[in-house]
């Protein structure tokens, strides 16, 4: 087995992505399990109503500033 | 690019980046849906399984197809006002 083959740049490149891909998905899985439980409250129609949909967009949304304000937060606290 | 071009080497103890790749994908894409598929189990279950009888009656198998047709959309808006929503 030629060992350089697994530390092509190219390889890494794509691993790379892959590890991208995965921690987005893993966020948009974690926030649709919050969001749904904040914003679903009654049982699933044939489709969302308009205060659904909102609610579902401003709670990513809103846990976006709240990510970045804790973070401004935090490094004022060290 | 080509991801399904078979090895170019006949050997199989020879490190095969296609493959790789190819194994690699696969292997994420099923341990993503097995992941999703245990979300749309735990949330249409507690939506729609109240009071669990002795059978599923028709209203929880609609319900349960519904709930599972809203979760994706769900998925899909999130995604949206993550990565493609106008700023706020």
């Amino acid at each position: 087995m030629d060992p350089s083959a697994i530390n092509s740049p190219e390889l890494l490149q794509f691993i790379n992505q892959e590890k991208e891909r995965a921690m987005i998905n893993e966020m948009v899985a974690k926030l649709t399990t919050v969001c749904w439980d904040k914003c679903i409250t009654s049982t699933p129609g044939s489709k969302f109503s308009s205060s659904e949909q909102s609610c579902l967009s401003n709670c990513a949304r809103r846990y976006l500033d709240m990510s970045a304000l804790i973070m401004k937060r935090f490094q004022n606290m060290q | 690019m080509d991801s399904f071009s078979s090895p170019s080497s006949g050997s199989s103890s020879q490190f095969n980046s296609d493959v790789f790749k190819d194994q690699l994908k696969n292997q994420l894409a099923q341990a993503y849906a097995e992941e999703f598929l245990e979300t749309l189990r735990a949330k249409c279950f507690d939506k729609c399984v109240t009071k669990p009888g002795s059978s599923l009656s028709g209203s929880e198998s609609s319900c349960i197809s519904r709930c599972m047709d809203r979760y994706v959309e769900a998925t899909g808006i999130i995604s949206r006002a993550l990565f493609s929503g106008p700023p706020q």
